[in-house]
């Protein structure tokens, strides 16, 4: 095993860093995706959506969802940008106020999630024996059960609302994160920079955090945008099986109308909802690949 | 008995015809219909849902009926003589029925030929339906309210056979052809109780003959022969041969007369020769069948409804040219916003009031019923004796204005000092849209609602276990009588009972109690309307709508309403062939 470590592709790198003045993993990273100009507009995309939401949280713009502004159904026009709803309301404001829901549960589901699977991960894949064999049994029953009954359960007992989407979306996300972590620890815990550090009397936590962790970390990245992308379209799923957000307006809620309108014509809530979401999950994925490119050495060259 | 409807049930049973082949247009009338679900069987005594009770009623009959073109509706006698004679306690009712009525021929009677039904059939069938060892689905109908029908039942459940010939003082064959009643308690509402299919009469032999498989050979006085009963797509009715001579009736409201609807007074019944039923779960292939003229009569799918009816509420002309016609009729039904009057905060009528004045209903009947329902003004709906026709209740919104004066006069003056108040409501798109609005419409007056949506069962256990402050619900007539509805409002039946928003007037409690064993006089109208008046100036609840019902039929189809009690409805339906054949052309 230490063999091919010593002959793996990471230790090349290392030499070719060296030669072109010591650049980092990081700073290459960061050179690749700004190359990458579909990787840069999607950070950009992702930029304005964050921005959006911000705004809209803070209050500063869409606050006013709520209001009728105009007939019921009027078609999106020079009056009504995307149209109005049942309501009257209009349908560009909903959606915005829609991307403040989306952006915040992918955001908190997936910080959620990639803290609890690279803290069980590693862990696991440390320690190993005993710790390993029950955490990958834990996982391994978890993951037995269906996600989407799993996200029934936990909004069943955790009420409805923000916060319970945000538990209910992290608590059922960390598994596959979790299972990469662990492989990629039980890698690297015997590498000749980690029994340095142990031979400097490093304890079991510096080890862990200090030396693996970030030789892991471009992982946990690619993981995130993945897993943001996800907890978007399942917040969006759920709110459409009205098990997501009350009483605010969210994408999924705004298809949930529109599978009624449909018929009467009435395509803008659909449109504009699906509209959104497109943009923000193609963009996340977009640049979770463009992530991965730059930050797995595998990848490198190809 | 609790027939509690979700907001947003659609029109949605659908009956209709499915035509037959060529030959058999030719040989005579075929009526075709179509429902919605699977019939669970033909047993009266098992027939709690609509679709079983349907058929029951096509080969049974009870003593009495509901006048097919009066309205509102007014029971008649079927296999009674007369209308009951009522002793002065009102305890004793004693029904003289009709003679030489047959049940169908069956292997089960003599040289297979059916015997005349006598009173003795009655007491039998309404002993069944009390019979502890079945299980009868209608037993609350007379639980507690005959005289030693109860003790008769206690005392069987532990004995292993039931003994039928054991008298029962309130359930007796006086004589051949006479029956009587005794009663525990006046209880007007029993007579409604003689037009529903439990206790329609049954025949001892074939019942003993059958055993369990009675549920599958249905052998009763009715219009219309079902040999057996397979579970089918496909049930088919031939005409009684032997049906007694019962005619279609020459008196009619004036809505039925002016629509044609006393072409055939006179006529003997049943008016057509078979009856095809055909279960047609999905509302798509439904309509499908319908538009190619095999199924003569549907409620309209909601998905179509925008299709079908113009905004106006007429039919659109493509469907008016081949034919159709649209019927809208009032269902007996309304839907509320109930108050959890356990909560202090909504003991307070004005705060009531005022949030029943900030509520649009006219609007949101256009958001949310095609602007097809009736604006409700208090708890009975148009239709039944006790509805007030022309009132407007004092606090029927909307007006802001006055909301907000009532609101600040009851101590919340901008909504300041209240609380956030939940909404429950049905999950669901429409019921979450209705949630909406509810919040939509009080936030003008200050008041902040959360809508909270739950799937149905949750609502119901949140309702009986008092866990609600408002809920958004309906309910639907089990037999045409005020009472049915006023029952809501009344504080003894508080939940678990039909009472789900705990409303406790004393002074509408002695009305009702009153008012509930009185026997249908002007004097009880006068009641209920005194108690309809006070459940719409108290405002218990935010009222509703009452809904209607849209029903397309076809022209060749005749004499077709629709109407809230179906049962028996199939003899007093007629079918123009010559029509048919011409109108089937053009689909």
């Amino acid at each position: 095993m230490s063999q091919s470590n010593i002959q793996s592709v990471e230790g090349v790198e290392i030499e070719e860093t060296k030669l072109k003045n010591s650049k980092s993993l990081w700073d290459h990273a960061l050179e690749n995706i700004f190359r990458d100009k579909m990787a840069v507009a999607s950070l950009f995309i992702v930029g304005f959506y964050a921005l959006i939401s911000v705004l809209s949280a803070t209050g500063v713009i869409a606050a006013d969802w709520a209001v009728e502004v105009g007939p019921s159904y009027s078609a999106p026009g020079a009056d009504y940008l995307f149209g109005t709803d049942i309501f009257g309301r209009s349908v560009f404001t909903k959606m915005i106020k829609g991307t403040e829901v989306a952006m915040s549960v992918g955001l908190v589901a997936a910080i959620i999630s990639v803290c609890i699977g690279v803290v069980l991960g590693s862990i696991a894949g440390y320690f190993g024996g005993k710790i390993d064999e029950l955490i990958v049994w834990f996982y391994t029953c978890f993951q037995s059960i269906p996600t989407i009954m799993l996200l029934v359960a936990l909004s069943f007992v955790l009420g409805r609302g923000l916060v319970s989407m945000y538990v209910a979306l992290g608590l059922t996300s960390w598994v596959n994160l979790c299972r990469l972590i662990r492989g990629e620890v039980m890698r690297h815990k015997n590498r000749d920079y980690v029994q340095a550090a142990s031979a400097l009397g490093g304890g079991h936590s510096r080890k862990l955090i200090k030396h693996i962790f970030p030789n892991v970390s471009h992982l946990v990245i690619i993981n995130f945008s993945l897993m943001f992308q996800t907890a978007i379209k399942t917040e969006v799923i759920l709110s459409y099986l009205g098990l997501g957000v009350q009483g605010r307006p969210s994408w999924g809620t705004m298809i949930d109308d529109a599978k009624l309108e449909l018929a009467r014509g009435v395509w803008w809530q659909l449109g504009a909802a699906t509209l959104a979401m497109m943009i923000v999950v193609l963009s996340l994925n977009i640049l979770g690949d463009a992530l991965r490119d730059a930050l797995d050495p595998k990848l490198k060259g190809k | 008995m609790k027939k509690f409807t979700t907001l947003f049930t659609a029109l949605a049973i659908l009956v209709g015809f499915a035509s037959c082949t060529k030959k058999e247009e030719e040989t005579g009338k075929t009526l075709n219909i179509a429902v919605s679900a699977d019939i669970k069987g033909m047993d009266p005594i098992y027939a709690n849902d609509r679709y079983s009770s349907n058929e029951v009623g096509r080969v049974y009959e009870g003593l009495l009926e509901y006048h097919y073109l009066k309205r509102p509706y007014t029971l008649v006698p079927n296999l009674a003589e007369s209308m009951p004679t009522v002793s002065e306690d009102g305890l004793t009712y004693t029904f003289k029925i009709k003679e030489g009525v047959l049940f169908h021929d069956d292997a089960a009677f003599p040289n297979g030929k059916g015997r005349e039904l006598v009173a003795e059939d009655f007491v039998y069938s309404i002993k069944r339906l009390a019979d502890p060892k079945l299980q009868g689905l209608g037993w609350w109908l007379l639980d507690g309210k005959v005289k030693g029908l109860n003790e008769w039942r206690e005392k069987h459940s532990d004995l292993p056979k039931v003994d039928y010939d054991e008298v029962v003082e309130g359930l007796k064959a006086t004589g051949k052809y006479t029956l009587e009643f005794k009663l525990t308690k006046p209880f007007p509402q029993f007579l409604y109780s003689l037009a529903m299919p439990f206790t329609f009469a049954t025949a001892r032999e074939v019942v003993e003959k059958y055993g369990q498989e009675f549920l599958n050979h249905p052998v009763g006085t009715g219009p219309f022969i079902l040999p057996t009963f397979k579970q089918t797509k496909k049930v088919v009715y031939t005409k009684n041969p032997n049906f007694r001579k019962k005619l279609y009736p020459s008196e009619a409201s004036e809505e039925f007369k002016a629509a044609g609807f006393l072409a055939d007074a006179g006529k003997e019944l049943p008016l057509v020769d078979r009856v095809v039923v055909n279960v047609i779960i999905e509302s798509q292939p439904r309509w499908l069948n319908f538009l190619k003229g095999k199924v003569d009569f549907i409620s309209i799918p909601k998905d179509n409804f925008d299709s079908a009816v113009t905004p106006d509420r007429n039919l659109s002309p493509e469907y008016k040219e081949k034919g159709i016609s649209l019927l809208i009729n009032p269902s007996l039904d309304v839907t509320y916003t109930a108050f959890n009057h356990d909560l202090k905060l909504f003991q307070n009528a004005d705060l009531r009031r005022a949030m029943s004045l900030a509520y649009d209903v006219k609007k949101s009947n256009e958001l949310f019923y095609n602007n097809t329902s009736l604006p409700a003004q208090s708890v009975v709906p148009p239709g039944i004796a006790g509805n007030i026709p022309n009132y407007t209740s004092p606090y029927r919104g909307p007006n802001i204005e006055e909301a907000k004066k009532l609101l600040a006069k009851a101590g919340y003056p901008e909504g300041k000092g209240l609380p956030e108040i939940t909404y429950d409501c049905p999950s669901g798109t429409v019921s979450r849209q209705i949630g909406d609005y509810m919040k939509q419409q009080l936030a003008q007056i200050g008041v902040r609602i959360k809508v909270v949506t739950n799937p149905w069962p949750e609502l119901q256990k949140k309702i009986t276990k008092r866990q609600v402050m408002l809920y958004g619900i309906a309910w639907g007539a089990d037999y045409p009588d005020a009472e049915n509805f006023l029952q809501l409002l009344y504080g003894p039946n508080k939940a678990p009972g039909a009472n789900g928003s705990g409303y406790n007037n004393p002074e509408f409690n002695k009305l009702f109690k009153t008012a509930s064993i009185m026997q249908d006089s002007p004097e009880r109208t006068a009641l209920y309307e005194k108690m309809n008046r006070i459940a719409a100036e108290q405002a218990p609840w935010i009222y509703g709508v009452h809904r209607q019902n849209f029903t397309l039929r076809h022209s060749f189809l005749k004499n077709y309403m629709s109407t809230d009690f179906e049962t028996g409805q199939a003899q007093y339906l007629n079918i123009d062939t010559k029509m048919k054949a011409k109108a089937v052309e053009k689909l």
